[in-house]
């Protein structure tokens, strides 16, 4: 018999509290006027398209981004304009608060001095094993890209998918497919592993999205070989901004609950995908 | 030579050797004395007067020339005999053992060696005649013993082993209450049992009876080569790269390249090279193969035969190999979440041979457990007994600080290596050696790379990429062989992506073996791999923090198998050779029928240390099903090992299982092979053993002869203490070499006298 078993509780007061303490956790907190709805320190698309860390062996977040025009919506628009960019949304605000929470509540040792913004072809990709893409409903791909992602997932990457709700589904499944033709697509519920790889997820009924227009999450995965009892390659936040409550979890925009079971699975996804 | 002593001094070397120098003067030997004295007084007179012409010097040089002369006169005078013990005629046995060994059908350098045997000592032989008429002769054949025969027509030439002691000892026996003069020894000088010479040789020394030999074929048998050795590993796993270092030697072949292969039940497994050195001396090859069959195998190391080889039946040499078909248990104790756990997971996912149990410290008090076998394993996280450590056969540790383990935990650790002979591998990263305060901790000792400075602080940033590359041990190594469908490893290293190093171990232990090194960006050299053993155990440290990198990295394309192959060889080595608490071994573990064997097995509690008062016994399951059991003693030389010996019947693949109990408790039991059957010894160093041989003659008072020398055995038998003889004096005044020494001094008094202008 082989299994996983998760020593010790999860600290569901920590948990609750984690949300709230990254106020104090994020070394360079706002002013109170710019904590409010609205952008306070994201970086235009173009700067954040050339975050660039230095490999360190620490756990470095990449998120990837895409710049082909594209069909999204019924209609063709550019991919790198102002306010159509969904692959930089939240950053980096996102990935910095989600490198203080796990410094603070893992083992893992992040990187927070940087992180990266790369497309799925440049080889430096593979230096980093795990991949965030937002809004996807926007994602398109080169031959080119699609085949370096492919080779990434093949060899061990592990995509974390997010941002996105109701119609980009079909453009998202359509550039999947264009990554791994055979892939099947299959959605998870609670028992997967992945939901207690750190923090021990119940439900997966809390986590309604408020961006999403009332949709129900839904967590969907694609598997090695399609083999549900082999290792989850990508993991799928549909009707879900995970990346949305990472950045704002320092501030009341978002509910501190849902923050909570935001960071909860951001680092159940790291972990998962550090031993998996 | 022996000639030219015959021809000067009238008899053989031997016959001196073997007899007394004495003096019978015919007349007394004041009136010798007197006569000599008058002679010297007469020869001497015309030298002591003084003269113009002669020096002082040619004086004394001409008068003690001529004193010389008359010494050799009065030696001839004095009547020298040599008295010597020779037979009484038919008074006397003779033994004559023939060699009956498969090596006498070896033709060298013309015939078999059998026939030239047949030809000197057969019915029809002038030697045996000779014998004949001064002894009662009885031949024997001799392999593995002794055999009364007729003639040497009955003699096949098919026994399979020499033993010379027991055949020595078996015609003692037969002949020992007789006269015996002698015996008379015909072989090639195989003495290929265990049995020691020297008892029987004492025995033949106390008793006198000399023992005459005649050795027979080349000691140098040219364009020969020979497999000596195979070193293998008693145990590997299956699946695993097996590696062997082969030794072959040879004549005549130095210069030259010669392939080798192993084969398992037949089949090529492995393929390889060796090139010979000088005369005299082995070339060694290693050998890399998989291990695919569980199970005992059968390898056979086969030099194929060369164009003109006479013997070919040494160019193959089998071996007997456990290969294990279960699973071995690792613990891999990680402090962080990290890339390395999950694709070293993935490296071994498919190896049903090993099971890596992970215990990973996800948070402070947090841990993850992987693949435990059942709900309580590891429950309260890092073994806290010896008991429950020990039951792993290897142990990973990766990042994680020294601090996070109580003292004893470090000094078990240390034990899991030295007592129970585990296998440890540490993993570089930020928390570990020095970086991690291992240094001065008992895992230090344990460690094969040497560890100074204190833990690293919040300041430290040490961060090197290192280009990885094999050192010559490292490319040989077993763990090591990651190339792949027919890939040249030197491209394959060459290729790899640089991995980098957090810890910067430069330096390896006195005997550790360092088998990767790193060249950093900055031209330092780092260690990237190294092994050492540690007591029963072997300890290994692999510095990078991301071998990951050889799966991931974009140079690395998806279906490259290195990542999986370095990971699972290099675990599949750490726990190899990780000995249960109760096992067996075999020594040797090939024999031939009817040659006792060995067996050792080592009886331990659960925490490892040796039980001395166990009721062990060892069950020999023959290859027809029929089993013997033989209860095992303990040796008294070291704590928990008990010996037995057995002596096979059957042909063919043998299992042994040894089971251990104390006050009805089982403590274990283990399996082990051992196979019987023809080794060939016969043909093993197949020249004559000339050393050994002499040595055999020279101990026992006989003679060395070959078959060009052993027309002279007739005579030389016949001088001997042993047996009915008689006395016999034989004159010694008339040697040529006394007349032709006279004749010398006399001719240089007159040449000397001639050269000064003397008359």
């Amino acid at each position: 018999m082989r299994k996983g078993v998760m020593l010790g509780t999860p600290g569901p007061v920590a948990a609750l509290l984690f949300g709230l303490l990254a106020l104090d956790w994020f070394p360079a907190a706002q002013p109170l006027a710019a904590q409010r709805f609205g952008r306070r320190d994201l970086m235009d698309p173009y700067e954040c398209a050339e975050l660039r860390a230095a490999y360190s062996g620490k756990f470095t977040f990449l998120r990837l981004y895409y710049s082909r025009p594209n069909r999204a919506g019924g209609y063709f628009r550019r991919g790198r304009g102002w306010g159509w960019d969904g692959w930089a949304h939240d950053c980096p605000v996102a990935e910095r608060h989600l490198m203080t929470i796990i410094e603070e509540l893992t083992s893992i040792a992040p990187n927070r001095d940087g992180s990266n913004s790369l497309a799925a072809d440049d080889p430096e990709i593979f230096k980093y094993p795990v991949a965030y893409i937002s809004e996807p409903g926007q994602w398109a791909l080169t031959d080119a890209e699609a085949l370096n992602l492919r080779k990434y997932l093949e060899k061990g990457g592990f995509l974390i998918v997010d941002d996105f709700n109701g119609r980009d589904w079909f453009n998202f499944e359509e550039i999947m497919l264009q990554v791994l033709p055979n892939a099947h697509i299959v959605r998870l519920d609670q028992s997967h592993e992945i939901f207690n790889s750190f923090f021990y997820i119940d439900s997966l009924d809390r986590l309604t999205d408020p961006t999403s227009y009332g949709l129900p999450s839904e967590f969907h995965g694609i598997f090695e070989d399609n083999d549900p009892s082999k290792r989850l390659m990508v993991i799928v936040n549909y009707n879900n901004d995970i990346g949305d409550a990472w950045e704002w979890s320092d501030t009341g925009y978002i509910p501190v609950d849902l923050t909570n079971e935001a960071y909860k699975l951001g680092i159940n996804y790291l972990v998962y995908s550090m031993t998996h | 030579m022996d000639r030219v002593f015959e021809f000067l001094f009238k008899y053989r070397p031997v016959v001196f050797e073997r007899g007394d120098v004495s003096f019978q003067p015919p007349w007394p030997l004041w009136a010798l004395l007197l006569v000599v004295s008058i002679g010297a007084l007469i020869a001497l007179a015309p030298y002591a007067r003084a003269s113009a012409k002669l020096r002082l010097r040619d004086r004394v040089a001409l008068s003690a020339l001529r004193v010389l002369a008359l010494g050799v006169l009065l030696f001839c005078l004095a009547r020298p005999i040599l008295v010597v013990a020779v037979v009484v005629p038919q008074q006397n046995f003779l033994g004559i053992l023939v060699d009956n060994s498969q090596s006498m059908r070896i033709a060298d350098p013309d015939r078999p060696r059998g026939q030239i045997a047949t030809e000197l000592f057969g019915p029809e032989s002038p030697i045996v005649s000779a014998l004949s008429e001064r002894f009662k002769v009885r031949f024997f054949s001799f392999a593995d013993g002794a055999k009364r025969i007729g003639t040497l027509h009955e003699v096949a030439f098919d026994g399979r082993r020499t033993d010379l002691a027991r055949s020595l000892e078996d015609v003692k026996g037969e002949l020992g209450s007789l006269p015996l003069a002698g015996l008379i020894v015909v072989t090639d000088g195989g003495h290929n049992t265990a049995t020691p010479l020297d008892p029987a040789l004492l025995g033949l020394k106390a008793g006198k009876v000399p023992v005459h030999v005649v050795g027979l074929g080349q000691e140098r048998i040219d364009r020969e080569v020979e497999v000596l050795r195979a070193d293998v590993p008693t145990m590997v796993m299956a699946g695993s790269a097996v590696a062997v270092d082969v030794t072959v030697g040879h004549s005549g072949l130095a210069g030259q390249t010669v392939p080798i292969r192993v084969e398992d039940e037949g089949r090529i497994v492995g393929v390889g090279q060796v090139q010979l050195p000088r005369d005299g001396e082995a070339g060694t090859t290693r050998l890399n193969f998989t291990a695919e069959t569980g199970g005992a195998r059968r390898l056979r190391f086969v030099v194929p035969p060369l164009e003109g080889e006479k013997i070919v039946e040494n160019n193959s040499l089998d071996r007997v190999v456990e290969v294990q078909s279960g699973r071995q248990k690792i613990l891999y104790y990680e402090g962080e979440p990290r890339f390395e756990v999950k694709f070293l997971r993935r490296a071994i996912e498919g190896d049903e041979n090993l099971q890596v149990v992970v215990l990973l410290r996800t948070a402070q008090d947090k841990y993850l457990r992987l693949d435990v076998s059942d709900s309580t394993e590891l429950a309260s996280g890092f073994p806290g007994t010896r008991e429950e450590l020990f039951r792993y056969k290897g142990l990973v540790l990766g990042s994680i600080e020294a601090s996070s383990f109580p003292p004893d935990q470090l000094r078990m650790i240390s034990d899991f290596v030295s007592r129970r002979g585990g296998g440890l591998l540490v993993l570089g990263g930020r928390n570990a050696f020095a970086e991690g305060g291992y240094t001065g901790t008992p895992l230090a000792d344990a460690l094969p790379v040497v560890i100074e400075g204190p833990p690293r602080g919040e300041d430290y940033d040490f961060f090197d990429e290192v280009k990885v590359v094999p050192t010559p041990a490292g490319s040989a190594h077993p763990a090591l062989q990651l190339a792949r469908g027919g890939k040249d490893p030197a491209t394959l290293w060459d290729a790899l992506p640089q991995l980098s190093i957090l810890n910067p171990v430069t330096e390896v232990k006195p005997g550790a073996t360092l088998l990767l090194e790193g060249r950093g960006g900055r031209g330092d050299t780092y260690v990237v791999l190294a092994h050492h053993r540690f007591g029963r155990g072997k300890a290994l440290a692999l510095l990078p923090q991301d071998t990951w990198m050889w799966q991931m990295h974009a140079d690395v394309a998806p279906e490259d198998s290195t990542h999986e192959a370095l990971w699972q060889q290099l675990l599949r080595w750490v726990v190899s050779d990780v000995p249960d608490p109760v096992s067996i071994t075999a020594t040797p573990d090939r024999v031939e029928p009817g040659t006792p064997i060995t067996f050792v097995a080592q009886v331990a509690d659960s925490t490892f240390l040796g039980v001395n008062g166990a009721e062990v016994t060892a069950t020999v399951v023959a290859p027809s099903g029929a089993q013997e059991s033989i209860p095992m003693g303990w040796t008294v030389e070291r704590d928990g090992e008990y010996r037995a010996t057995f002596v096979p019947k059957e042909e063919g693949m043998h299992e042994v299982r040894v089971a251990a109990s104390r006050a009805g408790n089982s403590l274990g039991s283990g399996t082990t092979h051992m196979d019987a059957g023809d080794i060939g010894a016969e043909f093993r160093g197949p020249g004559m053993r000339a050393p050994l041989l002499r040595s055999l003659a020279e101990q026992t008072g006989g003679g060395f002869y070959t078959a060009e020398t052993a027309s002279r055995l007739p005579e030389d038998v016949s001088i001997t203490e042993a047996g009915a003889t008689v006395r016999e004096e034989r004159d010694l005044w008339d040697m040529p070499a006394l007349f032709l020494l006279l004749l010398g001094l006399i001719g240089g008094e007159w040449a000397y006298r001639k050269r000064r202008g003397l008359p």
